[in-house]
């Protein structure tokens, strides 16, 4: 053959191997979108327990710790309130169904604020305990570490080392209240890393709506449990003292500060309610939650499918609109409990949308 | 700390047999004598602790509580002359073109049997040989895309080939890992030298990753593939996924639909092009191989044949790493390369022929025995460290099955100082340098050297209560 004619043959073989594959390139199933980089479900869903998770994890700290420090300034008058206030902490962490707790009530022992702070921190039998949490936290991370960035794995990390370490059985008799503070402060901080380091992308959004979902949850059930505590506490209970309950409410929240700017030194209990739900300034009231969530939820619904309207964002913004509604009058006893139940139920059924809409492809 | 230092008559890394200093090791040297014994100590408990906070951490496996555990670090480096680098880098350049032509070779026309340089019988009883693989072809023609391979020195220095990693060699992570970390905890030890930088690894991986999808023209999409976040390598698999900026998938985030494979996004099914696989062969895919294997993706092998997806390192490599055609491999490069090997292997006698296995029978107190399909330190027996008794046995296990076994003289591993307890005592070590074969061949400069930790032992893998050390390839001297 001469070279001329084997150059013919090459390129011949060339130009039909372009033809056979260019059908294959472009697929018709699944077209190629170099604007937006979609994210594997499992790494959606990772991220969105990781977020969950921590924020878990703040709150069963806050709260404990808030519970810890009122109990001691009740002083003599605790003793008879400690079980019902250890209880109701206990049924705000859903915990109180566990047999594990249950026992240690029905120890004779005198120290149960001690026994009940170490099972809510170190004990690994119970699901929500605060290393339960950060264990999950982070197991959820160190399987997405591809795709958070180096500085929040780091945060995580580190917070989840500090709790493992050979002294903090004793640094949690010494004093529990800086290992609550570490861990609230460890939660800020990540949020913190994850908004600076992380590309505000769909993986970011997850998390923003993962924090969020769990926050409102959270507060409602502090609102719903120790609103009724609190109300069967009514007869009996002083000025003074009554006071010290409804501020500890707003500090399991982590609103007091805002809460006393704008309604100076009135702790009335209505008012109290509207502000933890309705307040849209507030990061930490319902309404604000629910907000987010859902501009969350949209943001990455509008990366996916821009032309339809998510379930998710469907349930988050009619229960917005509704918030943003209603009537302050309604939160009083019967009433107050109803509202709850709805957000509660509402945030749940956006939850399992999300989970069918994203993570089960 | 270098007080009662002993060279115990074995090459060591940093001392001639007169005492002297090595000149390359002279300022190291002279820097750790300088430093007290706290502030050592105190360096290597942040070396410690910046690898737990940073999660560079390996698995055990049957071990209930703390899995995660830091691979030891030992804060001494190991420095390799400018010259010497050059003579493993084309000593291990060699090797690899002759280990990847053996391997097209074997798949394809099998020159190498039909010339009768290796035994079918070899070949065909071999575990990892896939017949699957008969007659596909793969991209480029390359099999081992990224190789790791195991050397040490002799007495008098020279390098050897212990063996070649050409399925799925981990531990490159450590090495790009150890070097950061040095940085950070002994700045002042690199102003006395020029050090060639490891960094570059992960880019010229994806370089390579790259250069395999089927359509060049767009961006391809890579992904890592990991068995999951159990597997003892998942801090490597992520590491990489990071560093190169690609997504980390496990056998479930992948489909297989009409011989293609996609992965599971939340916007639906995405196309992937090549997979970057840290699973072994047998786990890749149920349908072709372990059924039970719930680690794979059914379907992938066809689509592998169909060349719609590319799998780096390629199927059946393990052929090339077989412990009992290690011995072959110098005939390999006679063979295909028509050269002399530049780096000699140790000296093997393979059990399936009968006059060597007499040999290693009659001799075993003086040799290692091998199992050629274990890896990591497992079904080894040290002649000189076994009892009677554990000689019978593996006496036995060889006479059953002589094929799985490879016996190899005792080879006293060079030694480096290590630090034990407060003070540096000589440690064996090896080298694993990484070698990446696309377009051409990139070695990176260095690699992972092991140190067994444990006095007098000859076993440096990490499941065996090894280290690792940072290792210096110096730039050349102008």
């Amino acid at each position: 053959m001469s070279q001329k004619q084997e150059k013919i043959v090459k390129n011949q073989a060339m130009n039909q191997s372009t033809r056979a594959e260019i059908p294959i390139f472009l697929s018709a199933r699944v077209p190629r979108s170099p604007t937006s980089k979609p994210m594997l479900a499992r790494v959606a869903e990772s991220m969105y327990w990781m977020s969950r998770y921590m924020e878990r994890a703040e709150h069963v700290a806050r709260i404990t710790q808030v519970n810890f420090n009122m109990l001691m300034d009740l002083g003599e008058i605790a003793h008879s309130m400690q079980e019902k206030q250890w209880q109701a902490v206990l049924h705000i962490l859903r915990l109180d169904q566990s047999p594990e707790a249950q026992a240690l009530f029905a120890s004779p022992d005198r120290n149960l604020g001690q026994h009940l702070t170490e099972f809510k921190t170190l004990n690994l039998l119970n699901k929500n305990s605060l290393l339960n949490c950060l264990t999950k936290a982070r197991e959820n991370a160190r399987s997405i570490r591809e795709s958070i960035s180096a500085e929040m794995w780091e945060t995580l990390n580190t917070l989840y080392w500090s709790l493992l370490s050979d002294d903090a059985k004793q640094r949690l008799e010494e004093s529990p209240q800086q290992i609550f503070q570490s861990v609230i402060m460890g939660s800020m901080l990540f949020q913190g890393v994850s908004d600076q380091t992380l590309p505000h992308g769909q993986g970011w959004q997850f998390i923003q709506l993962a924090k969020y979902l769990e926050r409102v949850d959270m507060t409602c059930r502090v609102i719903d449990t120790l609103f009724d505590v609190l109300r069967s506490n009514e007869a009996t209970m002083e000025g003074p003292l009554k006071n010290i309950q409804w501020m500890a409410v707003l500090r399991c929240c982590s609103s007091i500060e805002a809460f006393r700017r704008r309604h100076v030194g009135d702790l009335d209990p209505q008012r109290l309610a509207a502000f933890l739900i309705l307040d849209k300034e507030s990061p930490r009231s319902i309404r604000y939650c629910i907000r987010a969530a859902q501009k969350a939820v949209a943001g990455i619904a509008t990366a996916v499918h821009p032309q339809e309207i998510d379930p998710a964002e469907r349930i988050l913004g009619r229960l917005n609109s509704q918030l943003e509604y209603a009537e302050t009058r309604e939160f009083t006893g019967v009433g107050l409990k109803y509202v709850l139940k709805q957000i509660l139920d509402n945030t749940a059924e956006s939850a399992s949308a999300i989970q069918r809409s994203y993570f089960l492809h | 700390m270098f007080k009662d230092y002993a060279v115990n008559g074995v090459f060591d890394e940093m001392f001639q047999e007169s005492g002297q200093t090595r000149p390359h090791y002279d300022p190291v040297f002279r820097q750790l004598s300088n430093l007290d014994q706290a502030a050592f100590q105190r360096r290597r408990r942040m070396a410690d602790l910046a690898f737990r906070n940073q999660g560079i951490t390996f698995t055990v496996y049957n071990d209930n509580s703390g899995v995660e555990r830091i691979f030891p670090f030992d804060l001494v480096p190991r420095i390799v002359p400018a010259a010497e680098w050059q003579t493993i880098e084309k000593g291990l350049e060699q090797r690899i073109l002759a280990l990847n032509l053996f391997c097209k070779d074997v798949y394809h026309n099998q020159h190498i049997l039909r010339e009768k340089i290796i035994p079918p019988e070899m070949i065909y009883s071999a575990k990892m040989f896939r017949r699957e693989m008969i007659h596909v072809s793969v991209p480029n023609d390359i099999y081992i895309h990224v190789c790791g391979s195991d050397l040490i020195r002799d007495r008098d220095g020279n390098y050897l080939v212990l063996e070649d990693n050409g399925r799925t060699p981990s531990g490159v992570s450590y090495v790009l890992e150890n070097r950061s970390v040095m940085k950070r905890v002994l700045p002042s030890l690199f102003e006395s030298y020029s050090v060639r930088a490891v960094e570059d690894y992960p880019f010229n991986l994806l370089q390579i990753l790259k250069e395999l999808a089927r359509h060049p023209v767009d961006d391809p999409n890579i992904v890592v593939l990991t068995p999951g976040i159990y597997n003892s390598a998942y801090y490597e698999h992520s590491f990489l996924a990071r560093q190169m900026g690609v997504e980390l998938v496990e056998g479930k985030d992948l489909i297989v639909d009409n011989n293609h494979v996609y992965m599971r996004t939340t916007a639906g099914l995405r196309r992937v092009d090549v997979i970057y696989r840290r699973i072994d062969d047998d786990f890749l895919d149920p349908l072709c191989f372990r059924p039970d294997s719930i680690l794979g993706v059914p379907g992938l092998m066809n689509a592998y044949r169909c060349g719609n997806i590319a799998l780096a390192n390629a199927v059946g490599t393990g052929v090339a790493d077989d412990k009992a055609l290690y011995p072959f491999v110098p005939a390999m490069i006679k063979f295909y390369l028509q050269q002399d090997p530049i780096l000699n292997n140790v000296p093997t006698y393979v059990c399936a022929d009968d006059k060597e296995r007499k040999y290693v029978l009659e001799h075993l107190e003086e040799l290692v025995v091998k199992s050629t399909n274990e890896s990591g330190g497992y079904g080894m027996l040290m002649g000189h460290q076994s009892s009677a008794a554990e000689r019978a046995e593996f006496a036995l296990k060889i006479e059953k099955d002589p094929r799985n076994f490879i016996a190899q003289p005792i080879v006293e591993l060079s030694q480096h100082p290590s630090l034990v307890d407060d003070h540096f005592e000589g440690r064996r070590v090896d080298l694993r340098p990484y070698i990446l074969f696309g377009k051409k061949v990139i070695i990176t400069p260095g690699g992972l050297t092991r140190v067994a930790l444990k006095e007098g032992s000859l076993v440096v893998n990490s499941s065996q209560g090894g280290g690792s050390k940072d290792t210096w390839v110096l730039e050349e001297q102008r």
